[in-house]
């Protein structure tokens, strides 16, 4: 089964002046791991924000996990229940702590307050945390932020993670423990990895690299970065 | 952690903004509370005024004005002739003079006829009622409560001895603090049996006491006054829809200037928190669910300045009213008033930021600088 499915997407913004997307067609299958590389401007993020039912087509049709995107009201279901989000910055809240951070996306289920720390802990212990669950953020490394927002992006066992520059703030010795966590749970749970990325060092790490330019996608296999026409 | 231990949290993390919002609208609620206890006080002391104890009515010379406890006089006589009209089932006199009582160089004497001291509304709280003509008082439990006395002390009054026989409870502040004993003995005191301060008049069953009132004023009118009087009653009632009303718009500037704050307060909030919201989102966070949030958090602060306003309101009252001669009455009324306005001003303070924030498209909350 695939994980996503677009045919003939279009977005525009300023009734039409910005194309961000330009008929895009893509195939991910499910558990597979991809970049979408692209200089700035081209329109990756707005695939993104497509994938992960931030924002709606123009036109064209989007399937994500299953559900088509375009016709589904609802979203925000689709979103607590398939999506697992992961920003640039970790954007945590920063008055409550680790834990409880983790615990902010099980609001949308219907769980007890004991299942939400039970399984919020246990994903702390997945990212090596476990033992920082009750500090506030400010209290914790740029990576170790990071590593809470991958947490908080596995809270409701999505079956598609979409990670936006995760690692466009840190230095590069963080930044490849963080990828190197983030593609272990991403083999251990099967997710579906989708990582929007500048860094070609990141983006080589995907099964597959799909490189986006003036809203279109202009190669999205395996050997595109032997033949990449693009300078990310 | 659950969602309204969330909720809680929220309102104090920018702690200045949230205290400044909760002073605001305490005061408001301090105001509230304040006027309304100091109004029902009021309400309270006119009501016993009215009533002129377990009698219906009551009847003062036509200079002595809307107390009952006035010490301008009438002649004695009166009582008979009032007793005589149709529908009167009794008529006592009682004779109010102010005179050394014990320390005090001045206070209120009440004379009244053991028989007729039901129709002024006070209980015996210890001991017995004086009899009449003797040297017997009971006093006040104000007075009592005053000045170190108790049943069986003797007690100097217009400078004879008093024995003291009983200590009497009553709702009448006026009263409380006074001291009674037989009318024949206040005119003794004074030396003038000829005068009354007023006339308690209880009328026959089932006749309308403002009709017997009516009666007597159309008959001595000119020389007389019944305290039921329309005129009286409609004055003292304008004068309570006075205080009442401006309890009201009162209230009605609190919810103004109160939601104002509580708008800015939760503006500001949800403005610092854009990107926080596009998260929420982000995760499935539910419009509804992100309304519940925020008009939930105005409802902490305005919920917790109710809980200080009403405090402060009370203690201020009741410390300090009667410094100031006024015995608030607070009533759960009062407090419920007080709390009903601060959750109006909490939502309606709340749901103008909570629609802004729901409408927030997710990808601009999230790109938010």
């Amino acid at each position: 089964m695939n994980a996503v499915e677009i045919k003939d997407l279009y977005k525009s913004y300023e009734d039409g002046k910005i194309k961000a997307l330009n008929g895009i067609n893509l195939t991910i299958r499910d558990g597979e791991f991809v970049s979408i590389i692209g200089p700035s401007g081209s329109g990756k993020s707005t695939l993104l924000n497509m994938l992960g039912a931030l924002d709606v087509p123009d036109s064209g049709s989007i399937s994500v996990a299953g559900r088509d995107l375009k016709s589904s009201k609802k979203l925000n279901e689709f979103r607590a229940e398939s999506i697992g989000f992961i920003f640039q910055l970790h954007n945590l809240i920063p008055n409550i702590s680790v834990v409880e951070n983790i615990e902010i996306p099980m609001f949308t289920q219907k769980l007890s307050s004991k299942e939400m720390r039970s399984r919020a802990l246990k994903l702390l212990d997945d990212v090596g945390l476990k033992d920082k669950a009750d500090m506030l953020p400010n209290k914790l490394s740029g990576g170790e932020r990071q590593r809470v927002a991958i947490a908080r992006a596995l809270a409701n066992n999505p079956s598609i993670i979409l990670a936006d520059e995760p690692t466009g703030s840190l230095d590069s010795k963080t930044s490849s423990k963080i990828l190197k966590q983030l593609i272990d749970l991403h083999e251990d749970k099967n997710v579906t990895l989708i990582i929007v990325t500048h860094d070609m060092d990141v983006a080589k790490l995907a099964d597959r690299v799909i490189e986006v330019l003036d809203g279109e996608i202009i190669s999205a296999d395996e050997e595109s970065l032997i033949n990449s026409k693009i300078d990310v | 952690m659950s969602f309204l231990k969330f909720i809680l949290k929220n309102p104090f993390r920018r702690r200045t903004s949230a205290i400044l919002a909760i002073v605001g609208i305490a005061i408001g609620i301090v105001v509230i509370v304040a006027l309304g206890g100091i109004t029902d006080g009021l309400v309270n002391t006119f009501e016993d005024t009215i009533h002129a104890g377990g009698a219906d009515f009551s009847i003062s010379g036509k200079e002595t004005g809307d107390s009952a406890y006035g010490t301008n006089t009438i002649d004695a006589n009166w009582t008979e002739k009032i007793a005589n009209v149709s529908g009167v089932e009794e008529a006592y006199p009682i004779y109010v003079v102010l005179t050394s009582v014990g320390d005090d160089y001045m206070n209120t004497l009440i004379g009244i006829d053991p028989e007729g001291a039901n129709l002024a509304d006070i209980s015996m709280k210890e001991g017995r009622l004086f009899k009449d003509n003797e040297s017997e008082a009971i006093l006040g439990e104000i007075y009592v409560d005053d000045n170190d006395y108790k049943v069986g002390d003797t007690i100097k009054i217009d400078g004879e001895e008093f024995e003291i026989v009983g200590i009497y409870e009553t709702g009448d502040q006026n009263m409380a603090g006074g001291v009674f004993t037989s009318i024949s003995k206040v005119g003794e005191l004074m030396d003038d049996e000829d005068s009354i301060s007023n006339i308690y008049v209880k009328v026959k069953k089932g006749e309308d006491p403002q009709a017997v009132a009516d009666r007597i004023d159309e008959k001595y009118g000119d020389d007389i006054a019944t305290i039921t009087s329309v005129m009286e009653m409609q004055q003292m009632g304008d004068m309570l829809n006075m205080l009442q009303a401006s309890t009201w718009a009162i209230s009605l500037l609190a919810i103004v200037v109160g939601g104002l704050g509580i708008i800015n307060t939760m503006l500001m909030s949800v403005f610092e928190r854009t990107r926080e919201i596009g998260v929420l989102k982000a995760v499935g966070w539910s419009d509804r669910k992100i309304l519940t949030m925020i008009v939930g958090e105005s409802l902490v602060i305005t919920i917790v300045s109710a809980i200080i306003g009403s405090v402060i309101g009370f203690l201020a009252c009741t410390l300090l009213g009667p410094q100031m001669g006024i015995s608030p009455l607070f009533t759960p009324k009062i407090f419920i008033q007080a709390f009903g306005i601060a959750i109006i001003v909490g939502i309606i303070g709340g749901l103008y930021p909570a629609i802004k924030a729901v409408k927030l498209p997710p990808t601009e909350a999230l790109r938010y600088e």
